[in-house]
């Protein structure tokens, strides 16, 4: 009997499921701040040239300008003296610029807060009258790029079908999904988001969608779709690394060396929008510019996405209603941003660290969360968190009358969800693992691995977790632990083709073709394109010598994909065990036309022609 | 005809001397959009009298744009809104092409000299007055409570003054509220 050798490994394809993350290659670059004899007794004569106008400059204009993102331009004399008692207002009341962190020892990169004298000064300008000065005190006026702020991007993509913005109605939230022209896996330097017209786009993050998920729920290819939250799978461990986030005034960064993104062929960019009506109709046509660089990553930062909305049952008219998390890192890292979010009822929001040696510092404190102003922080210095710490998040929840920003009115029960009217805990970290030893593999592996754990522990109702924690033991060989998470993962989700694909190639790969069959089958009826599925069934079916059926999924899986040569050798050593040598071998070149170094077709070819020239 | 017309300068003339000390309708400088002096209180004397207080660089003045549309249709029959445009370094075209772009279907006013400003007791964009059917001012302040500050709005408003105020007056009950003030742009700014 002929023995040939079918396929490869399983298709194991464990996703993992990402949140909806971005952090920045951004941010602006700020003029230093202006040196200047600043007016300094109670009594002297404050001045526009010689003290607001630095001011201005350094913390305003960036978006008080025209084409930005504010409504008017702050950029003269007669600019500031239109709105000088607006500005003394969203100052004192520290609503203007937008800077929500309380201060503290961890600096922030590139830091909006005014200090007291600032906000002091503005005051008594305009309570003097608004004095403008001596022209020779006034500090040159900033220099801002016009256009694309790192020169013309080396991929420029805008979105196919734009946005109509009603004139009325609630906050909009949309996702733009951008399908990449490239045909190899190029690196990233810098992403710059142009969201369309920036008065109306609060905010926007860049999510990185390798596995083309996120098409299937564009109404037509796009059109884009709506949601505030979205999830995408991404395929076997490959955790997103970057916050590609922008805020009005974010100027984009170029990533140093080493910290590059990597982008592939068929990976799609989806631009999730928060967008705010106007007043009257808005086209939204957001386009990004790409900086590709020649020196791939070297370094592995990850997002780690700590949440406890399992916890969020917020009962109606509650002011105080207090979700915490405790995560204990597996390995030293770099926290390098920080990235938190709510929703409406999100009140008063913290993030600290306590060390091994029982230090705490505190991440970030925001004592009065405005989710239209919500933003990722990047540290001036990346903060060093050895292995051992636990980062803690404590949110703060009013859902009473007295939160203006209630969305329910009067107040109702609130549980966590992904529409703007339920609530969310969520905490992005993007940290950078130091002092591994390669030898022991990725330890973004060990950092997710714990987190996964951790969410099971807090949520046995967990889909994701399970999912995930599954997808790591399967990853260290542990196949036992990785098949007992996925059935726990298809317990709470019978149909979820993902979780039945997971669970029959686990089956599958430890040796269980049969058991695996019935899982493969369950996640093709409920996804019959799923090719993963198809190719790992044809496999289970092959191992159980069904090489008919075997021969049957792998046609079909090549319909789905018509340049996988894995598939052709499959289908070809399928045909071959059933005697079919002439049709064998014809899939067996086709597989090699495709890829030259398909071992498995070369290997077969050999022994085919070996066999049947012995006839 | 002239008795008509005369009536109604003598109304306006003790209004004025009530509401704004020392004022003359003389000096009046409201102005429509062809340059014209424009008195919003010379036309449907029977109405109630809404201004409606705007900067074009406004953004809260902008948002309010479909309710304020909306509440004119609404009350139509019994109340008249006018548009009133503070910044006196407003061209009339740049008025004309916001009107447009905001699909306002009301009259306009320039108020360069914020004589309807004093008149109304306004000081944020947007703000309203509202005048009975005497001219006579019985409230001034913010449409409704939609707005928190500057950054944060409700899912809806809450309480809605300016229809109260309009109700009171049709219903001759004196408003409960006489000003509350708004959350905007200074007009003061724009002195």
């Amino acid at each position: 009997m002929l023995h040939f050798r079918s396929g490869i490994t399983p298709r194991v394809s464990a996703y993992l499921f990402v949140g909806a993350a971005c952090v920045l290659l951004l941010f602006a670059a700020r003029p230093a701040p202006g040196k200047s004899s600043v007016a300094s007794g109670a009594d002297t004569q404050v001045t526009f040239t010689r003290d607001i106008a630095p001011i201005m400059f350094r913390s305003c204009s960036s978006c008080h300008r025209p084409g930005e993102a504010a409504p008017f331009s702050l950029l003269t004399y007669s600019d500031a003296k239109r709105h000088a008692h607006q500005i003394v207002d969203v100052t004192q009341s520290r609503i203007m610029p937008p800077w929500l962190p309380e201060p503290q020892d961890l600096k922030f990169a590139d830091e909006l807060r005014l200090s007291d004298a600032q906000i002091g000064l503005i005051r008594r300008w305009v309570e003097q009258g608004e004095a403008e000065g001596d022209s020779r005190d006034l500090p040159p006026a900033p220099k801002f790029v016009e256009g694309w702020q790192l020169g013309k991007p080396d991929l420029i993509l805008t979105a196919t079908k734009p946005l109509v913005l009603p004139p009325q109605g609630t906050d909009t939230y949309w996702n733009f999904i951008f399908r990449l022209p490239i045909q190899e896996t190029k690196w990233v330097k810098a992403i710059e988001i142009r969201p369309g017209d920036k008065q109306y786009v609060h905010h926007a993050n860049i999510l990185v969608d390798r596995t083309g998920a996120s098409r299937r729920r564009e109404a037509e290819p796009g059109a884009g779709f709506g949601g505030m939250e979205i999830r995408i799978e991404s395929q076997v461990f490959d955790p997103d690394s970057h916050l590609l986030f922008w805020k009005p005034g974010t100027v984009p960064s170029v990533e140093p060396d080493g910290l590059a993104l990597r982008l592939d062929k068929g990976t799609d960019l989806i631009l999730n929008t928060h967008l705010q009506p106007s007043g009257k109709p808005e086209i939204i046509q957001p386009s990004i510019g790409i900086y590709f660089t020649s020196h791939p990553a070297t370094k592995f930062p990850m997002l780690l996405q700590l949440e406890n909305d399992v916890k969020l049952d917020i009962p109606a008219g509650d002011k105080n209603f207090v979700v915490s998390d405790d995560f204990t890192l597996p390995v030293d890292v770099d926290l390098m941003a920080i990235y938190p979010h709510a929703h409406y009822l999100g009140k008063d929001i913290q993030a600290f660290a306590t060390l091994p040696d029982g230090t705490k510092k505190t991440l970030i404190h925001i004592p009065h969360w405005n989710l239209n102003w919500q933003a990722v922080y990047r540290y001036a210095e990346p903060v060093r968190l050895p292995k051992g710490t636990t980062v803690s998040l404590r949110y703060v929840y009013d859902n009473s009358d007295e939160n203006p920003m209630n969305p329910n009115h009067p107040p109702a029960r609130v549980l966590s969800g992904n529409r703007s009217s339920d609530e969310m805990c969520h905490l992005w970290l993007q940290v950078l693992p130091v002092n591994f030893d390669p030898a022991q593999g990725d330890p973004r592996m060990a950092l997710q691995e714990a987190l996964a754990r951790h969410n099971v522990e807090n949520n046995p109702a967990d889909y994701e977790a399970h999912y995930n924690l599954g997808a790591m033991l399967q990853a260290r060989k542990d196949l036992e632990g990785a098949i007992a998470e996925y059935a726990a993962a298809v317990r709470l989700r019978p149909q979820d083709a993902i979780g039945n694909n997971a669970l029959g190639a686990a089956l599958l790969a430890a040796g269980h073709p049969q058991q695996g069959a019935e899982y493969l089958q369950a996640a093709l009826r409920a996804r019959p394109d799923y090719f993963d599925a198809r190719y790992n069934l044809g496999f289970a079916l092959a191992g159980q010598d069904d090489f008919s059926g075997a021969a049957e999924q792998f046609r079909q899986a090549l319909q789905l994909q018509p340049q996988d040569a894995n598939v052709e050798a499959n289908l070809g050593a399928a045909l071959a065990q059933m005697g079919q040598f002439a049709e064998a071998k014809s899939h067996f070149e086709r597989a090699l036309q495709i890829d030259p170094n398909q071992a498995i077709a070369k290997e077969n070819l050999e022994a085919l022609q070996e066999e049947t020239g012995a006839h | 005809m002239l008795r008509g017309i005369l009536r109604q300068l003598t109304v306006l003339a003790a209004f004025f001397l009530l509401a704004c000390p020392g004022s003359i309708w003389a000096q009046q400088t409201a102005l429509d959009l062809e340059g014209r002096q424009a008195n919003p209180f010379a036309e449907h004397s029977s109405k109630v009298v809404v201004l409606v207080f705007l900067r074009r660089d406004c953004p809260v003045s902008g948002r309010y744009a479909p309710s304020i549309q909306q509440l004119s249709r609404r009350y139509a029959d019994s109340a008249s809104f006018w548009l009133v445009y503070p910044d006196k370094s407003d061209s009339p075209e740049a008025i004309r092409k916001s009107v447009a772009d905001y699909r306002y279907r009301l009259p306009v006013l320039r108020d360069p000299e914020h004589t309807l400003v004093k008149l109304g007791h306004v000081q944020i964009t947007p703000e309203v007055a509202v005048f009975d059917r005497n001219h006579r001012l019985v409230y001034d302040g913010r449409i409704d409570d939609w707005y928190i500050d500057l950054t944060r709005a409700r899912p809806a408003p809450t309480s809605h003054e300016l229809e109260d105020a309009i109700h009171a007056v049709l219903a001759g009950q004196s408003v409960a509220h006489n000003e509350v003030r708004g959350v905007g742009c200074y007009i003061s700014d724009l002195e």
